[in-house]
């Protein structure tokens, strides 16, 4: 009876809008599908509609491709026969997926990548899942959604990213899951905090690494610890280098030393603060000890520059306050800005002759610009000493004419 | 032999100094003598000699004096302003690249081109207390009354004159406290009722300020208003000499009638022609008060500009909203105190105030001039300028105001280009069919 009635109730609206609704836009050479006479959106209206929003639709790929079923029946047992294979398992799904994605010769054309497959098989995830059948663990679904799949590149993707963290942070911030697997919950929280959280949701600096970024998509495995400064390094590429030239790239490629993670930490990465450098050094080497007395000068000379970048750009201020053309000071604030970000490269390669180099360029550069702004300062005070003249000859002319007006009076 | 060629030394030098005094002479009588021969038939004509001879000779009024120095004083910085204006003026250029850079030039690199540049702002600031000073003592001494209400109102109107002097000028500069307020106020302008977007968008020439703005402010500034300018204050010293400065309270006008043209001023004591000893001295007597203020105001021009240089904002720019508006002009700091203390109605009380003044002589035409006779004009001065007076101070005090928020989304997007029209929206009518949804489609799917 109730299948009697959906077919009667398919047939009228297909009678009654033979032309809609259609999606209406189709790549060239495709034609638009027309959904008219389509069976499974009688009852998934929804699943329909997040479906055509998705890249998916618009290639030609139907709910059948995935879900078998006959779509041309209008009753509910004869469209759930045949190949009919409902809600996918989380197994099923990643071959579902892998039909497309894992063929290079489907995925040439648009430009994408078909190792997903063998990057999840190597992954954390991935071992769970497909080894030991851990359902905890992600399938493709799960990270790209099972109907709405929007491109990276689309702000509304769950692998968009800004919205990677919290993809991520849907498993990795669920307490009692992660409590399973001894893994902490707070990285989410600590990332939005650090640089590179700053820098996806504050500044919208999509170059900042999001989890994926460090610990791969598909392959997704925290580095090893002799990995790290190489996985930084992939976009700290001179910071990395000045690094392993320095006294710690050695023991950091031994793994006696966690790389970059000892002094900046992982999710909650952090520039060290210039006044905050001789504290670093003291939590591994002896208060007192050489290296540590390196660090107290490194901190000294950090500090300096970064004082008279300072001083350099209040005088700028000034200058710009009392009308000077700064131009010229602007462009010295830039060498000195840039010599300034090399001494970053002498932190972590700790070459102390750059340094003294580095920190003596910084400070002949600012040097100018204070005396030039100290130049113009003495400029301004002396334009005071015209007001001696200006009063001496107004009080001359008043008493003089005071004294002739005396005379006039009767 | 020494003291021959002593003395033969001496004769040829003192012949020599003879010498050269008597050409030196000859050479000033032959140049005295042409200009005489030019300045002979020059002043046939013209009688030069005689207008400076009756000039210095003429005789004001027995009770012009000190009190009546406001006037002058607007004078003496209107020149001052026309000077220095004239010469910033060399190196200024209005053009959104060039204006802020040529104004740092000025102040930079230009001789003494900070001192025009600051005496220009501290004069413009000045000009407008002076004109309320001299206000304030024409309403008091109730000069205002037939038969000088004519010039009362050109006196208005010159202060109008004056402050779109200072509204136009002040966005010059081309700095960011410039640009965002001049924003501020169209923007303000263009709320009022019926013509208040008109005037905004005519004033501004485009959908925010920018070049066009610039271009329109500076050729007010410095073509427009000055010819205006110039035609007020030529009428408003005609009419000051025609109708006489009105006596003090205490003294009874003695004819207050309209005079007829040419016919002469009873008040006025006419020159040394008429033998009238009388009245003061033009010369040197007003001449050395008239010295004197103008030595003083100058004085105090340069030592305000000296010592108070008007700072330089960041240079304008129409995608950043700067976090203050500094003020740079007198009734910029009016505004910013009413502002912040009395609010938006504080704001348009004191603007009725005034505009209340500038009525005045249209209601209070009666012969009482004392001002204890006149209670309401009385209240009404002190509460106009003492409250301007000291809300200036307290302006100055408070330097700067926050920008409002949104200014700078209202000004991009509320704006409509002049001159051009909006393609019109297709209406929305009961005949447009609603576009189905799925949600629609299933229900209309299951419908019998």
């Amino acid at each position: 009876m109730t299948g009697t009635l959906l077919a009667l109730g398919a047939a009228l609206l297909v009678g009654a809008a033979p032309a809609a609704p259609t999606t209406g836009w189709a790549p060239q050479g495709l034609a638009a599908q027309d959904d008219s006479a389509y069976g499974c959106i009688i009852c998934h209206a929804d699943k329909r509609r997040s479906f055509t929003l998705g890249v998916h639709s618009d290639y030609g790929i139907r709910c059948d491709d995935c879900h078998g079923g006959d779509p041309t029946a209008y009753e509910i047992d004869p469209a759930h026969r045949g190949r009919f294979l409902g809600t996918p398992t989380k197994l099923e799904i990643i071959e579902l997926c892998s039909v497309c994605h894992a063929d290079p010769n489907q995925m040439r054309q648009f430009g994408l990548a078909a190792d997903q497959l063998a990057e999840f098989r190597t992954s954390r995830h991935g071992q769970l899942l497909l080894e030991q059948g851990n359902t905890d663990a992600p399938t493709c679904t799960d990270c790209h959604n099972a109907h709405l799949i929007l491109p990276p590149e689309d702000a509304r993707s769950e692998v968009h990213p800004t919205n990677i963290p919290a993809t991520c942070g849907r498993c990795h911030e669920d307490a009692q899951l992660m409590a399973k697997y001894g893994e902490p919950i707070d990285q989410y929280e600590r990332y939005r905090t650090g640089a590179h959280g700053i820098g996806v949701f504050e500044k919208r600096n999509f170059a900042s690494p999001t989890c994926i970024g460090c610990h791969g998509s598909h392959a997704a495995l925290p580095p090893a610890v002799t990995q790290i400064a190489d996985v930084c390094g992939r976009c700290h590429l001179l910071l990395e280098r000045a690094f392993y030239q320095g006294p710690h790239g050695g023991p950091a490629r031994s793994g006696t030393l966690p790389g970059c993670l000892g002094c900046h930490s992982n999710h909650g990465t952090e520039r060290t603060a210039p006044e905050a450098i001789a504290a670093l050094c003291v939590r591994c080497h002896e208060p007192e000890s050489a290296p540590a007395l390196m660090g107290v000068e490194l901190q000294e000379e950090v500090l300096r520059a970064t004082e008279e970048l300072h001083y350099a750009a209040d005088a700028i201020e000034e200058m710009v306050e009392m009308g000077h053309e700064v131009a010229d000071e602007r462009f010295r604030y830039q060498s000195a800005v840039s010599e300034y970000n090399q001494i970053a490269l002498v932190q972590h390669s700790l070459n102390f002759e750059r340094l003294e180099d580095l920190g003596l360029a910084v400070r002949s550069n600012t040097g100018i610009i204070r005396a030039t702004a100290e130049v113009h300062a003495e400029e301004q005070w002396e334009h005071k000493l015209l007001l001696i003249p200006v009063w001496f000859l107004t009080l001359a002319v008043i008493v003089l004419a005071w004294f002739k007006l005396r005379e006039e009076q009767p | 032999m020494i003291r021959r060629a002593w003395y033969a030394a001496k004769s040829w030098f003192s012949q020599t100094w003879v010498d050269i005094k008597e050409s030196t002479d000859a050479g000033l009588l032959g140049g005295a003598r042409f200009l005489g021969l030019l300045y002979g038939p020059i002043d046939r004509r013209l009688r030069i000699d005689e207008a400076l001879r009756k000039m210095l000779g003429y005789r004001l009024d027995p009770h012009v004096g000190w009190r009546q120095m406001f006037g002058g004083i607007t004078y003496v910085l209107f020149m001052i302003l026309v000077v220095t204006g004239v010469l910033m003026a060399l190196y200024y250029r209005p053009s959104v690249q060039e204006a802020y850079p040529s104004t740092q030039h000025i102040v930079s690199n230009v001789s003494f081109g900070w001192l025009i540049r600051d005496l220009h702002v501290w004069s413009a600031s000045l000009i407008v207390v002076a004109v309320l000073a001299h206000m304030a003592r024409v309403l008091l001494e109730a000069a205002y009354k037939p038969p000088r209400e004519t010039n009362w109102t050109i006196g208005l109107l010159l202060l109008g004159v004056i402050l779109a002097f200072g509204a136009t000028g002040y966005l010059l500069p081309w700095d960011q406290w410039a640009y965002w307020t001049v924003t501020e106020v169209l923007v303000a302008i263009s709320g009022f009722p019926l013509v208040g977007g008109l005037i905004a968008d005519t004033l501004m020439g485009d959908v925010i300020v920018s070049g066009a703005t610039l271009s329109r402010f500076f050729s007010i500034h410095v073509i427009v208003l000055p010819w205006v300018s110039l035609a007020l204050l030529s009428y408003h010293f005609t009419l000051v000499r025609r109708r006489g400065i009105a006596p003090p309270v205490h003294v009874e006008e003695q004819s207050v009638g309209r005079r007829r043209r040419g016919a002469p001023n009873p008040q006025q004591h006419q020159s040394a022609d008429d033998g009238s000893q009388q009245g003061v001295r033009f010369f040197p007597t007003h001449l050395l008060r008239s010295l004197s203020v103008t030595v003083l105001v100058l004085a105090i021009a340069v030592t305000l500009a000296v010592l108070y240089p008007r700072p330089f904002g960041p240079p304008a720019n129409p995608l950043v909203v700067p976090h203050e508006l500094v003020s740079t002009w007198v009734p910029v700091d009016v505004s910013l105190a009413l502002l912040r203390y009395l609010g938006i109605w504080g704001f348009i009380v004191f603007t009725l105030l005034g505009v209340s003044l500038v009525l005045l002589p249209l209601f209070d035409r009666g012969p009482e001039r004392r001002i204890r006779k006149r209670p309401v004009v009385a209240v009404l001065g002190l509460l106009f300028f003492g409250g301007f007076v000291v809300l200036w101070l307290v302006g100055r005090g408070i330097g700067s105001l926050p920008p409002s928020e949104g200014i700078g989304q209202e000004a991009r997007q509320e704006r409509v280009v002049p001159g051009e029209r909006a393609a019109p929206l297709p209406r929305v009518g009961p005949a447009r069919p609603a576009v189905p949804s799925d949600s629609a489609a299933g229900e209309r799917g299951n419908t019998p």
